[in-house]
């Protein structure tokens, strides 16, 4: 099974328990939870099923494609259910059925694991779950997102998909996964990683960035005052990425980051705050 | 009559399991006992999905005798004692023939009354109303929502059994109705499962591969453990914390044997056995304290037939120890000098600055410690531990393994070829990280660890970052559960308050709150730990309280001065010592202070009370200098026969106020030498009411 196989599995089957399935996010994101198909739809009473693909970047994670496990950018499979149905880990784990693992042969566990993310103001409780050792999904029932506190409650799936790739392939290297019968991660992704990994820690320019972090930031202030929320939480986004490259080539301060933590976060609280104040639903 | 009850769960954390299990036991006696149900037994058991309690109640409540009061006897009955209209209405009202109306007293008077039976209520209907009430009395330090719905519980519940007799209980718990079913084992046998009694329970769970007692699930680790390490002639390395963990994370265990690639064996021993801990819950394998490339772990499952778990288990492993090798092998490149130079950019606390700000702080406290401690010959060792000692927190292995902190440093230091003094100090400079824990093994480890302590503690609270109640967000607890240890543990001699001193010095102006009253909060903080610390040892209370009096001057003293209090206590001069220093103490209460006059003294006894004293006080002042309590407690037992006298032949008020404020003074000197050894007051002695104060948690 490749890891086109394995979205189109999972695509089928969260497609069978009602999610819409939505394209990827076209911003750069740290994981699957910060795009307004999460971020947004979760704050209102609304119900809401959607699953997704979303690259995660995490510029800290570089390893110029050297490091067998380790990227800066990899690939989640997010499913989002509001409210959180009853029997979510039965379906969770018919999920893992339907991709053709035969569970009796392995050791699936839930294991305590409670997710937060400061700069979205969101945090929830569950378990990472580990398959034979091995970390394939964080589980989540999400309590608080931009600061506010979640009802009705959504459950967050989210699938390391290299991860349980690697498990279905038996791999030991990311780089020898097939993305498909013809072309391999390596062939779709290592030039990526070390250009992305030399940019991340010494390329980028950090006037550049800092500049960009000041003006995204602004700019959210201003648009979120005219409750253009979804213009505005696009431009935290692109704050948050600004952040993690500055942050990356370790041009930010001992008090900058607290500072600049906190900044990102109140304009999401403060966007969160207007959404939920304001009309039923984008 | 036997009950059962399981409540099934998504799976708990270990820590909510173990609290779970408590607060339902209690819970659920303290109900049955107020509904005054006799309980035969009364026991927990619990898997992580699962919270069970069985037990062996009575089937209800006894019969019992009441006393029905009519009206008052004088309005009931009339001067002949036959019933009047009121006494026989009474009667009617109530349904009961008048010949069994008989005279009730009571406190307020005597009415007309009867006694009748009252039936006891059915242990059944009483369980029905309890289990909700305990259930949803149960509280975890963290709690979630889910679905729809404000309940908070630890994770979200699925299934009520509740049985009493064989019978369903008619109760209901958050829209879970009382049932005698629940299922079997997530993975493996995950149908319907019934039982009316904890004896099929058990059965229909084992076949369902569910084995529902922890301690069982534990002894069926430990042997299949044993039982893999017997060819290898090898043992886990023993992790109490990490077994009892894996017992309340599955269900069914079986142990895996693992095995890793000889390469990583040239990792540090701590590396090895965190990589395989952390994250992966792998015990680590040794030979003669030997590592050997080998790791057992538990999986929740009937089998592993075709090895794939191993499998999988190993290549989790191996990647993660890949990682490692490769952490090692970069750190090592940047020798520990230069990397503490970055320690500008890590942040301690925003108030308290950066590491390095802590770190110039600290090379400052291990300099006065040792002066203080009389250890110069460690002085230079301990500042340099203390120059290095944080710049283990930028190296990629602590990123990746924060519980590595302070050991990675000491063995990186060791690589690079620093003196054992050094690097030992640095190893060891986080321990000892609870009571339990071993403090570091040298002086300057043991010098570095209380500065490390003492300057978060002082800090903190020196920002307003006090220790209330449940919450202590920075450790204070546990960090002075750690300096109270390492004095206690290597007998070190200083003054705790003029070392409160010189931090707040150091400090300067960083702190936001008053010196003084970062000070005097300090103490009262000590104050309070060592009396958590001595009362855990099993010392008495009052005795802790009575070697709290004088204050907390050396760490040392405090546990000194219980030891000589609990030494003595049972001898025969102690108890009428006690009453005698509470006589004086009493006599003194609020008074101002009064000076002697030795040429005021009137009579025999006051003058020679007053020449034992002095001899008895110079005697006793080395002993007490140097923590000797208890032979310092022993000469002023010396002095009861003439206080004994002097009580008896001296008027201690006398009419004379020049006396008077004379013998006051006399006795206030004896006050001040006694408080000097224990704040004797404090002590309880037999016959008196026991008033336990306000405990420290």
């Amino acid at each position: 099974m490749s890891v086109q196989d394995l979205i189109l599995g999972l695509h089928r089957f969260w497609a069978g328990q009602g999610c819409y399935l939505a394209q990827t996010y076209d911003l750069e994101v740290g994981a699957g939870t910060m795009t307004p198909d999460t971020f947004f739809r979760v704050l209102d009473r609304r119900d809401w099923r959607v699953g997704y693909v979303q690259p995660s970047r995490r510029p800290d994670d570089g390893r110029f494609g050297e490091n067998p496990n380790r990227v800066q950018k990899h690939f989640q499979y997010q499913v989002i259910m509001k409210p959180s149905p009853a029997g979510i880990q039965d379906v969770y784990v018919q999920s893992l059925r339907s991709l053709g693992i035969v569970l009796e042969d392995h050791d699936l566990r839930f294991d305590e694991d409670n997710w937060e993310s400061p700069t979205i103001g969101a945090w929830g409780v569950g378990w990472q779950v580990l398959l034979d050792g091995l970390e394939i999904t964080q589980f989540t029932y999400f309590q608080q997102c931009g600061g506010i506190d979640l009802m009705p409650v959504p459950v967050e799936i989210t699938y390391g998909l290299e991860r349980l790739e690697m498990f279905l392939e038996q791999k030991d290297d990311i780089y020898d996964l097939d993305w498909s019968a013809d072309v391999s991660y390596r062939d779709l992704r290592l030039r990526e990683e070390k250009e992305f990994s030399e940019y991340n820690f010494n390329a980028a320019s950090v006037a550049m960035l800092r500049q960009a972090f000041n003006a995204c930031q602004k700019e959210a202030g201003r648009l979120a005052a005219k409750d253009l929320l979804l213009p505005a939480y696009d431009m935290c986004l692109k704050c948050s990425h600004n952040f993690n490259l500055l942050d990356s080539r370790g041009a930010i301060s001992v008090t900058e980051r607290v500072k600049m933590i906190s900044q990102i976060r109140s304009l999401v609280n403060d966007i969160a705050r207007r959404y939920t104040g304001g009309k039923d639903g984008a | 009559m036997e009950f059962l009850l399981e409540l099934l769960t998504e799976e708990l954390p270990a820590s909510h399991i173990r609290s779970g299990r408590d607060q339902l036991e209690a819970g659920l006696r303290k109900e049955l006992l107020e509904a005054r149900i006799e309980v035969r037994s009364l026991t927990t058991l619990a898997t992580p999905r699962r919270l069970v309690v069985a037990g062996d109640f009575a089937e209800g409540q006894e019969d019992r005798e009441e006393v029905v009061a009519g009206p008052p006897l004088a309005i009931a009955k009339g001067p002949d004692g036959a019933l009047t209209a009121a006494g026989k209405g009474f009667a009617r009202s109530q349904g009961v023939d008048e010949s069994r109306l008989e005279v009730v007293r009571t406190p307020k008077g005597e009415y007309l009354g009867f006694k009748r039976l009252a039936k006891g209520t059915p242990t059944a209907e009483i369980l029905a109303a309890a289990v909700p009430r305990v259930l949803g009395a149960l509280s975890f330090p963290k709690m979630m929502r889910w679905a729809s719905s404000p309940f908070r519980f630890s994770r979200p519940i699925h299934g009520l059994l509740c049985v009493f007799g064989g019978a369903v209980v008619p109760t209901s718990f958050e829209g879970l109705t009382a049932s005698d079913e629940t299922v079997g084992h997530r993975i493996a046998a995950p149908g319907p499962i019934k039982a009316a009694n904890l004896a099929s329970y058990r059965e229909a769970l084992r076949t369902s591969f569910v084995v529902v007692d922890p301690a069982e699930r534990k002894a069926i680790i430990a042997g299949q453990m044993e039982a893999a390490l017997e060819p290898l002639k090898a043992k886990a390395y023993p992790d109490p914390e990490l077994l009892d963990n894996l017992t309340l994370s599955v269900e069914y265990p079986l142990v895996i044997l693992g095995s890793f690639p000889e390469t990583y064996l040239r990792l540090p021993i701590e590396v090895l056995a965190t990589a395989m801990r952390e994250g992966q819950h792998l015990f680590s394998v040794v030979r003669d304290s030997q590592q050997l490339p080998y790791f057992l772990g538990v999986a929740d499952t009937p089998g592993d037939a075709k090895g794939l778990i191993r499998r999988g288990n190993e290549r989790v492993l191996r990647a993660r120890l890949e990682d490692a090798r490769f952490f090692w092998d970069q750190d090592r490149k940047l020798p520990l000098r230069d990397r503490a130079a970055g320690l500008k950019n890590v942040l301690f606390q925003e108030k308290l600055g950066t590491y390095d700000d802590k770190t110039q702080r600290l090379k400052k406290i291990v300099a006065y410690l040792s002066e203080k401690l009389g250890a110069a010959d460690v002085k230079e060792a301990a500042v340099e531990a203390a120059a290095l000692c944080k710049a283990d927190l930028l190296t990629e292995m602590v990123k990746e393994f924060s519980g590595l902190q302070g050991r990675m440093g000491g063995l990186y230091a060791r690589e690079e070829g620093l003196p054992e003094d050094i690097h030992l100090a640095i190893y060891e400079h986080y321990q000892p990280v609870g009571l339990e824990d071993a403090s570091p093994s040298t002086t300057a480890g043991a010098i570095l660890s209380i500065a490390d302590k003492m300057d978060s503690i002082v800090g903190a609270i020196g920002v307003g970052l006090q220790v209330t109640g449940s919450s202590d967000p920075f450790g204070l607890r546990r960090n002075a559960h750690g300096v109270c240890k390492v004095a206690l543990d290597r007998k070190l001699r200083f003054s705790f308050p003029l070392l409160l001193d010189r931090i707040l010095a150091i400090y300067g102006d960083r702190l936001t709150l008053e010196r003084a009253e970062v000070k005097s909060a300090c103490l009262e903080f000590f104050a309070g730990r060592l009396r958590f610390i001595l009362e855990k040892k099993g010392c008495r209370y009052d005795l802790v309280g009575a070697a709290l009096g004088p204050g907390v001057d050396q760490i040392v003293d405090v546990q000194a001065r219980v030891e000589a209090l609990d030494a003595l206590k049972s001898s025969p001069q102690f108890e009428p010592f006690i009453l005698m220093a509470k006589r004086i103490h009493n006599i003194l209460k609020g008074l101002p202070p009064a000076k002697i006059n030795p040429d005021l003294f009137v009579e025999k006894e006051e003058r020679e009370l007053y020449s034992s004293l002095s001899i008895i006080g110079s005697n006793a002042q080395p002993m007490i200098a140097r923590g000797d309590f208890a032979r310092a407690q022993g000469i002023i037992f010396k002095l009861q026969p003439e206080l004994n006298t002097f009580f008896d032949k001296v008027l201690v008020m006398a009419e004379d106020k020049r006396t008077r404020q004379n013998r006051l003074g006399l006795l206030q000197s004896i006050a001040k030498m006694l408080l000097s050894i224990a704040d004797y007051s404090q002590i309880v002695v037999e016959g008196e009411k026991p008033a336990k104060p306000k405990g420290a948690r």
